[in-house]
């Protein structure tokens, strides 16, 4: 809910800025709303690459690559997350990395 | 008086070297005590008892995959750190122990930790923070595992048998915390020769894995090598819980149980 609002909020200045010039893009309101949604979806960026490990074995090597870097930047936002949902993320997130780089690692082996 | 001491010294070192030749036999835990895990991180630092978590009787109902990958549970005793507001959070225990989740069977999962604490709430406590009390369990083993296919070791079911049959059906996606996935190809099946003549080789199903595991329990903590072969283990080193014994022999069936791994006929 939370988020859907800060959604329409930014859809909302750039409309406006649309309409009445770029200065309200670039005013400091507008720039922390914009990243406080981009803090919100980690959890939308980490459930998509999470939900690839189970056919992992059908991404190329350079598919894998992207998605170990996506982990990699992913890494940062889960940290700034309070405490118990770090500790949870972070391992979540680890296990999803290695075993990405795991697969990569065995078809580039191959 | 000095013969005696001489020959008190002989029996010393003697029984000695018999000691230290055949070690000490490790005592077999019950059936029922067999997976459990204590978990004492804070518990006795905030003068509580440590926690004895029951495998069997969570097994029985949710994969291993569900805790040790979705909610996050570490393999290892004590490796998670969980504090009680992590549960409060709804986190680890308190992802479905929050008054609120409900299970085929199960109306209410009683809350792991509340804010706040009422007289009548020591008793719930007493539920999972056990060790060193008389704590009268609300499912026992034998009652509940009644109808289970058996098994001579462990916790005297044969859990693999009983998920195929059908007799249990662990749940391996929880709303709001697993994410929605394809359904897992399954790797196939290989064999790994056995080191001592004689030995039947062992036929390791993916199969029979992934149904509980899925692929990141196993890769690449526990099995680090992607080619078969790449991860040398011996059984010294199972037993001394590495490799397959990071489960075999603390949850999944015992390596006492030799031929349910060693099956392939000897040629």
């Amino acid at each position: 809910m939370r988020e859907k609002a800060k959604s329409l909020a930014i859809a909302l200045a750039i409309a406006l800025s649309v309409l009445f010039g770029m200065p309200l893009l670039t005013s400091g309101a507008f720039i922390a709303a914009a990243a406080d949604v981009a803090q919100d979806n980690w959890k939308t960026e980490f459930e998509d690459i999470c939900s690839k490990t189970q056919d992992s074995m059908a991404f190329t090597s350079d598919e894998l690559k992207s998605l170990v870097d996506r982990c990699d930047a992913l890494k940062p936002r889960i940290e700034k997350l309070d405490e118990t949902q770090k500790k949870v993320y972070l391992k979540r997130l680890q296990m999803c990395r290695d075993l990405l780089a795991f697969v990569m690692q065995s078809k580039l082996e191959k | 008086m000095k013969k005696v001491f001489l020959v008190f010294l002989l029996v010393l070192a003697c029984s000695g070297l018999v000691v230290a030749q055949t070690g000490t036999k490790k005592k077999r835990p019950l059936a029922s005590d067999y997976g459990n895990v204590v978990m004492n991180n804070y518990s006795e630092k905030s003068g509580m008892s440590a926690v004895v978590f029951s495998h069997w009787l969570h097994r029985a109902r949710f994969t291993c995959r569900l805790c040790h990958v979705d909610i996050g549970f570490a393999m290892k005793a004590d490796g998670t750190n969980i504090k009680a507001i992590d549960n409060m959070n709804g986190y680890y225990c308190g992802t479905c122990h929050n008054g609120k989740r409900s299970f085929k069977g199960v109306e209410k999962m009683f809350e792991a930790c509340s804010k706040k604490l009422t007289p009548e709430d020591g008793k719930r406590c007493d539920r999972c923070h056990s060790l060193g009390k008389n704590v009268k369990r609300e499912y026992d083993l034998a009652e509940f595992t009644a109808k289970f296919p058996k098994e001579r070791f462990g916790n005297g079911v044969n859990w693999e048998l009983a998920e195929e049959t059908g007799v249990i059906k662990p749940l391996d996606f929880l709303d709001g915390v697993s994410i929605k996935r394809p359904a897992l190809t399954i790797q196939k099946d290989f064999s790994l020769d056995a080191k001592v003549e004689g030995m039947p080789s062992i036929i390791f199903s993916h199969k029979k894995h992934t149904v509980w595991n899925g692929c990141e329990v196993c890769h690449p903590e526990i099995f680090i090598g992607v080619k078969k072969g790449a991860t040398k283990y011996s059984m010294i080193e199972i037993f001394d819980g590495k490799f397959c014994g990071v489960c075999h022999g603390k949850v999944a069936f015992p390596n006492l149980d030799c031929q349910r791994c060693h099956t392939k006929p000897v040629s």
